[in-house]
């Protein structure tokens, strides 16, 4: 029966392509535009790191007056005295300190020109917190924290680059002239947005290929290479400048329990009390703990474009839905005598929701294919709305595909469900009547 | 009033070519009743739709009310068809979409009316179908009888001189179509030229005068045997 | 018009009539807002950044493996040999540039107290050449001289004993225009700065939406920044910037080989870089272009999707009208009138909807109120829409023979 109705359906539809071409080419457009905007939409949106975006939390406090904060929520960043209060007090079961360093590796080869990588400064910790997986060797000791050590972690791709791929796990490279040993090789880690540092990234940027203990950055007086914020000016030179009230450090404890969660900000809270006692801080305690997909909404990490441009286009698909469900009443009411004859001759009324359904449902399934080839062409075209480094994240994978044919069919299947209905109603003794 | 000489017509299809009517010659004096009756295919309908301005015709000449139609463009033939004639149709014709009283409307709509005239017709030609009660129904609530009497009253709100019917009763029973022979005999009284094809042999013998149609020809009905009672009730009358 | 009947007819066709009027309606909502993001992208797209664009040329430097306080000298090197290299103007340092996407903002004001913000303005670190690099034109006061040029730490920076500010900037902190001589006071530093110059227009570093209400405040600072971060300008002869995009680097490798000049973005003519700067700009607003047009179209398309249907399904009693006594012109407009009349419902309903939807956006995102002119313009260009799309099929309706009225079905 389902071939006959298919039959019928394919008939009807060629007998007015011009009609049946216009559904189509709606029902295309709107899924396609979509689809489009919706694979940046779930690129920027995504989860980077869903088994534990539960249990890590950026830590933030006001360290500054409420008038220098925006809406009256702490700073994004922490100061430096803020953050190794909280290294030392080693509340959470890990944590990390962090901030964006720019050291250049001078290759051994002396003929080869400085390589910049992208690189932080940060504890061991943060290996395990964020599930960096190693191709060779591992973190560093939390030893070699307190030890200011001269240890890095490198990625797969500057190892390719500087090793041809070996095990490096004990030996030196040069950053900026001063030697490092490697103790760990990552294999690819590439969480998008890079969750542990929207502030300094925007969310969304190539991978990060090198790593060194936060206590020898400081050591060295690397300045951050990413913001710096001051409310004062803290005067000259590195040491005025750590101890100032300037924010350029993100913080990150991992706390695998609501109750852990709850007692870290009660002891947070407790530490800016502290400092409001001390006369540090002349307002009373305001403090945050953000998991990671709060920290995200927060940092605004989805462009307003990804949303503006995915509800335009929700409102494109709704349009077109309506275009198809006038269309399809248009195109099924003609019917009226076919339907009152063969209601006559015995079909049941489900048997018209069915056989009209079959043909909405055909019309979906090409429109779907419609919308899929203005995806595929769409989504190529994302860089030029969108930065490279986001329109190379939104990609036509399998599920892409898979969701724009169920949408197109699901879609046309609701639009067709208001005119089925009134084709259904159209009574056997209809014909009979005059007009 | 309709004057028809060597009147022809004829469709062309990719086909064929049919020749609807040939040779046609009529004469209706104003005021007269008459019975058009004739085999289905014969070109009844066709001779209708040319003298109401329906439809053009290919050769030959028609007067209607002296002037000289295949002259005029559409929008006079519109005109002439809103004040002049008036149509019943078999199928009735009445717009699904509108309800009694915007039926009987839509002429008086076209001839830019005003209101209260046009009310004012509309209700006594409801009225004399006896159908005034029901003013606000839509067609399809309708019997066919009914129907009828709607699409008559339409054809009167207008006070058109020529009233055109295509079989008006041939699709009611006796009954029903006695009641509309009957009004149609009283538009005539009032002075109306009426031209009505019918099947019926009772109801064309109510006419004034017959003409048969053959092949898209009037025949001359004194070679009818069959038709002669008829024509002693033409003479009388 | 006979618009009491149309209206009766249409009551007993709702389905089709709320179908049209909806698509009217969602159409405007949507164009409308589409147009107010279009206006609000492509606004500044040709706003002047205040320099000439033309044969101007963009370094990103990082010094590798040296001490800051040995930035000063590798500079100086740097400049010096860029400002010797034949086909070159002049060359100088700068912390950052308009539309380059980062740089130093900071408040302003011309007392010394730090309550009150009068401006924010952007802060460019550069030196004596940055004028005639960079193609600003002065319009008031002098130039830096050279004595006055020094480096310093970005971090124990205060202030300078002389600025040169542009003119917005000039004329917001002292509208009567007589800003030259006077001082002004950054950053909450006590310390006052006077200003020696003003520049006719200088554009902050940022395009964005945040940045728009001191779009082109800007101080420039006669101090280079020490740190191993920055970029050279180059301003090169006519018809050399192409050969120096490849030679300038080159000579600064030759230069001095530890440093990093990015694949990325690292050598960029000025016409790149605004291009860059406004790309997501441009693209959204073709974005909305495009969404705009095929929206119509497919209004359109549906329009006479529609009414071609009605025609069809009521020719019998267009030829029982054209039977009565209509022309064709009286059918025409019969067409014409009832979608007018299914249009202005859409129009009426969809204004509605645009200006809520509009109050949405402004609400959640960075977007502009819209302007009650979109909405009449939305609303005529949806209605002539409308009109347009029905001629075809109501043309088609008043070719409808009377003599159809006499055919069966
Ligand atoms: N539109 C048309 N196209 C082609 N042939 C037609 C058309 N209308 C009528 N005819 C032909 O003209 C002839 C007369 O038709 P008609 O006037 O309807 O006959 P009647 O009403 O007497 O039954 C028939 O042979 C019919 O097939
Ligand atoms: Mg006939």
């Amino acid at each position: 029966m389902f071939a006959y109705y298919f039959q019928l359906g394919l008939r009807s539809l060629r007998r007015n392509p011009i009609l049946t071409a216009l559904m189509v080419m709606a029902i295309g457009f709107g899924v396609g535009a979509s689809m489009i905007t919706y694979s940046v939409f779930r690129a920027t949106s995504n989860n980077p790191i869903p088994q534990k975006s539960g249990q890590l939390y950026a830590v933030q406090i006001a360290n500054w007056k409420t008038d220098d904060l925006d809406k009256g929520e702490p700073p994004s960043a922490l100061t430096y005295t803020d953050a190794m209060a909280f290294m030392q007090a080693h509340k959470a079961k890990r944590q990390t300190a962090l901030y964006p360093i720019a050291p250049s590796v001078i290759p051994a080869d002396a003929s080869r020109l400085p390589i910049e990588e992208n690189s932080y400064a940060w504890y061991g910790d943060a290996f395990a917190m964020f599930d960096i997986p190693f191709l060779y060797g591992g973190a560093w000791t939390q030893a070699q924290d307190d030890a200011h050590a001269a240890v890095v972690v490198i990625g797969r791709k500057l190892n390719d680059k500087l090793f041809n791929g070996a095990n490096s796990v004990g030996k030196t490279i040069d950053l900026d002239g001063h030697d490092y040993r490697i103790t760990g090789v990552i294999d690819e880690w590439n969480p998008q947005p890079l969750f542990f540092d929207p502030v300094n990234t925007g969310g969304f940027g190539d991978p990060i290929g090198l790593f060194i203990p936060f206590t020898r950055a400081v050591d060295l007086q690397m300045s951050t290479a990413g913001n710096n914020n001051c409310n004062d000016t803290p005067g000259p030179g590195w040491s005025n400048w750590i101890h100032s009230e300037c924010i350029w450090i993100e913080y990150w404890a991992e706390l695998p329990t609501t109750a852990d969660a709850d007692a870290y900000k009660r002891w947070l809270t407790g530490y800016a009390a502290e400092q409001q006692r001390a006369g540090r801080f002349k307002w009373a305690p305001n403090v945050r703990l953000r998991n990671v997909t709060d920290w995200l909404d927060f940092n605004k990490v989805v462009p307003p474009e990804s949303k503006i441009s995915l509800l335009v286009s929700l409102g494109f698909l709704l349009i077109c839905l309506v275009n198809t469900i006038g269309l399809l009443l248009a195109k099924f009411m003609r019917r009226a005598p076919e339907i009152g004859v063969r209601r006559a001759l015995g079909a049941s009324r489900r048997e018209i929701y069915v056989q009209f359904l079959v043909e909405a449902g055909t019309v979906g399934l090409t429109g779907g294919v419609l919308g899929l080839l203005l995806t595929g062409v769409g989504v190529l075209g994302v860089g030029w709305v969108f930065d490279e480094q986001i329109a190379r994240l939104a990609t036509l994978d399998a599920s892409l595909v898979l969701l724009t044919l169920i949408a197109a069919v699901l879609a046309t299947l609701l639009a067709a469900f208001y005119p089925t209905w009134r084709a259904a109603q159209v009574q056997p003794a209809w014909q009979l009547k005059s007009n | 009033m309709l004057k028809m000489t060597h009147l022809s017509k004829v469709y062309r299809t990719e086909v064929v070519e049919t020749y609807a009517l040939r040779d046609f010659n009529i004469d209706v004096k104003e005021g007269e009743f008459v019975a058009v009756t004739g085999p289905s295919g014969s070109g009844k309908t066709t001779f209708l739709t040319i003298a109401g301005l329906l439809e053009t015709f290919t050769g030959g000449h028609y007067h209607l009310d002296g002037i000289e139609v295949s002259q005029l463009n559409d929008n006079a033939r519109s005109k002439i068809r809103n004040e002049k004639i008036g149509f019943i149709f078999q199928a009735f014709n009445l717009i699904p979409d509108l309800n009694v009283y915007d039926n009987v409307e839509v002429p008086l709509r076209y001839r830019g009316m005003k209101a209260a005239e046009r009310k004012q017709r509309i209700m006594d030609a409801l009225e004399r179908v006896g159908l005034a009660s029901r003013a606000k129904h839509y067609p399809a609530e309708l019997s066919g009888g009914q129907q009828q009497r709607v699409a008559i009253a339409r054809a009167l709100a207008g006070s058109p001189r020529l009233l055109l019917a295509d079989e008006p009763t041939g699709n009611l029973d006796t009954q029903m179509a006695r009641g509309v022979m009957e009004l149609l005999e009283e538009i005539h009284r009032e002075g109306a030229t009426i031209v009505m094809v019918t099947h019926d042999p009772e109801l064309a013998a109510r006419a004034q005068r017959n003409v048969h149609i053959i092949d898209g020809q009037v025949v001359d009905l004194s070679e009818e045997p069959r038709f002669h009672a008829h024509n002693a009730r033409v003479a009388d009358a | 018009m006979q618009i009491k009947p149309i209206l009766a007819a249409l009551k007993r066709h709702k389905a089709g009539t709320v179908l049209i009027a909806l698509q009217i309606a969602l159409t405007l909502a949507i164009v409308c807002n589409a147009l107010i993001i279009i206006r609000q992208r492509t606004e500044h797209l040709s706003r002047p950044t205040g320099m000439i664009e033309t044969d101007l040329l963009t370094v990103a430097n990082r010094w590798v493996g040296v001490d800051e306080k040995a930035t000063p000298s590798l500079g100086k090197t740097d400049l010096e040999a860029l400002r010797g290299m034949p086909g070159v103007v002049d060359a100088t340092y700068a912390n950052s540039y308009p539309l380059r996407g980062g740089g130093w903002s900071t408040s302003v004001n011309i007392t010394p107290e730090k309550k009150k913000e009068m401006a924010h303005t952007t802060l460019y670190f550069s030196d004596d050449h940055a004028l005639a690099t960079m193609g600003l034109k002065l319009v008031g006061g002098r130039n830096f001289r050279p004595d006055e040029i020094d480096w310093v730490d970005p971090k124990a920076f205060d202030t300078t004993p002389v600025v040169i500010v542009s003119k917005a900037l000039a004329d917001k902190l002292y509208p009567d225009g007589s800003a030259l001589g006077k001082v002004l006071y950054h950053s909450g530093a006590t310390k006052p700065s006077t200003i020696i110059g003003i520049v006719e227009r200088l554009q902050v570093p940022w395009t964005g939406t945040w940045a728009g209400n001191f779009a082109e405040n800007a101080i420039l600072i006669p101090r280079l920044l020490t740190g191993n971060f920055g970029s050279y300008l180059v301003r090169t002869q006519p018809g050399q910037l192409e050969r120096l995009t490849k030679a300038a680097p080159a000579l600064l490798f030759k230069t001095n080989r530890m440093r990093v000049i990015p694949d990325e973005r690292g050598v960029r003519t000025f016409a790149q870089v605004r291009e860059q700067a406004y790309k997501s700009d441009r693209g959204m607003a073709v974005l909305m272009g495009v969404v705009c047009a095929v929206l119509l179209a497919i209004t359109a398309a549906g329009i006479v999707g529609l009414t071609s249907f009605w025609v069809g399904q009521r020719r019998k009693q267009i030829g029982v009208r054209r039977a009565l006594g209509a022309t064709r012109h009286d059918i025409l407009s019969y067409f014409l009138t009832e979608n007018l009349l299914i249009g202005a419902g859409g129009v009426i309903v969809g204004a509605v909807l645009a200006i809520g939807m509009n109050l949405w956006l402004v609400s959640h995102f960075e977007m502009e109120r819209l302007s009650l002119l979109y909405v009449a313009a939305g609303v005529v260009a949806l209605l002539l829409l409308g009109q347009g799309a029905v001629l075809a099929p109501a043309m088609k309706a008043s070719r409808v023979p009377p003599v159809e009225a006499t055919r069966s079905v």
